[in-house]
């Protein structure tokens, strides 16, 4: 098992608390990332996506790996953001992965990011670890992107459970209205 | 669209299946689970027990500004409701540091307060004493330098507080 090098990297952080803002940046170039940008809010973020699409000499980077963002944010927030990032035509790349950061510890705001598309939710107050645990994630457990008439992001199946009973669900890859796109 | 015989059939759902260049970036194309550094991930707390040391002076001017906010709902009991909103932002940031920098029961009272300043109907008199007694407990953990659970001092905090919930509760 080797050791990730993280050098190729590239993160944008979304955060209004100036505090924590250093932190995450600090804690992402400690683990060797290798780009971190910062934005103060998801309007920010939005125009630093828009100038990557649009002009990446300018931006500094041609991609944005991964999205790390704070939820609660005035006055475009961390939702709003990810709503723009997976649904609109100027997003440079709908399918980046998406750690959504919060202080909110409900479920029914767990399941409102898993419904939106966030890959990760990381709860604060926050540990290194946690970070970690994350990134790890977001790599190792790539899942495939799904897009139905209510819904677009990664699937929220995370794990193949065993079925003990009649299995009902009728669409199989060789369905018709089932259309797979590789890449 | 997905083509049956030769009929069009609207598409259902589409699955995207990418292969994963996150993977190839950071651990080659070697194979196998990477795992972070335990230098890099040592290193990084570090930094971190380094940043809380400023914590209590960085969360101070958020308790001052909390301070500020219900001298304003009691000065002018009319805008109460938008300066509750301030003070409930303000409680759901400091719910999500306290714990990272060491200070959980800042983030303890912070959820407390953020929970019943969600805005409701009519704000009491009652209620704007609680927003004092919460801004007093969590001024004690600072400048006690209360850590983790507090132990005794920290028992004792929480207790004060519940004890002014109970009191204002409903009035």
């Amino acid at each position: 098992m080797a050791d990730y090098d993280f050098e190729r990297l590239s993160v944008l952080i979304v955060e209004d608390s100036l505090f924590i803002r250093s932190l995450l940046i600090n804690s992402l170039r400690i683990l060797g990332v290798g780009k971190v940008y910062a934005e103060d809010h998801g309007g920010q973020a939005i125009e630093f996506l828009k100038k990557v699409k649009e002009d990446p000499m300018a931006a500094g980077t041609q991609e944005v790996d991964i999205v790390m963002s704070n939820w609660q944010m005035s006055p475009v927030d961390g939702m709003m953001l990810l709503r723009w990032i997976r649904r609109h035509k100027e997003s440079p790349d709908r399918f980046v992965p998406f750690i959504l950061i919060t202080a909110y510890s409900e479920p029914k705001r767990v399941t409102q990011a898993r419904d939106l598309g966030a890959n990760e939710v990381l709860a604060k107050p926050f540990t290194i670890t946690a970070i970690g645990e994350k990134l790890i994630s977001i790599i190792e457990k790539r899942r495939q992107f799904v897009h139905t008439r209510d819904y677009f992001g990664p699937d929220r199946r995370r794990r193949i459970v065993p079925i003990e009973f009649e299995d009902r669900r009728k669409l199989t890859d060789k369905s018709p209205g089932v259309e797979i796109v590789r890449g | 669209m997905a083509s049956l015989q030769g009929r069009k059939v609207p598409t259902i759902v589409r699955f995207y299946r990418f292969r994963n260049r996150l993977k190839e970036k950071t651990h080659g194309l070697g194979g196998g689970t990477g795992s972070i550094s335990e230098e890099a991930l040592a290193e990084a707390e570090k930094a971190l027990e380094q940043m809380a040391e400023d914590y209590p002076d960085w969360v101070s001017s958020l308790i001052a500004k909390l301070a500020e906010q219900h001298g304003r709902c009691v000065d002018t009991p009319e805008h109460r409701r938008e300066f509750f909103e301030e003070i409930n932002n303000i409680a759901h940031d400091m719910k999500g540091q306290g714990g990272t920098f060491g200070y959980p029961l800042i983030t303890e009272f912070a959820d407390s307060l953020h929970n019943f300043t969600t805005i409701r109907n009519d704000i009491t008199d009652g209620m704007v004493e609680l927003v004092k007694a919460h801004v007093d407990a969590m001024r004690a953990v600072i400048r006690g330098r209360v850590k983790g659970d507090g132990g005794e001092v920290g028992a004792q905090l929480k207790a004060t507080l519940e004890k002014a919930i109970e009191k204002y509760k409903g009035k």
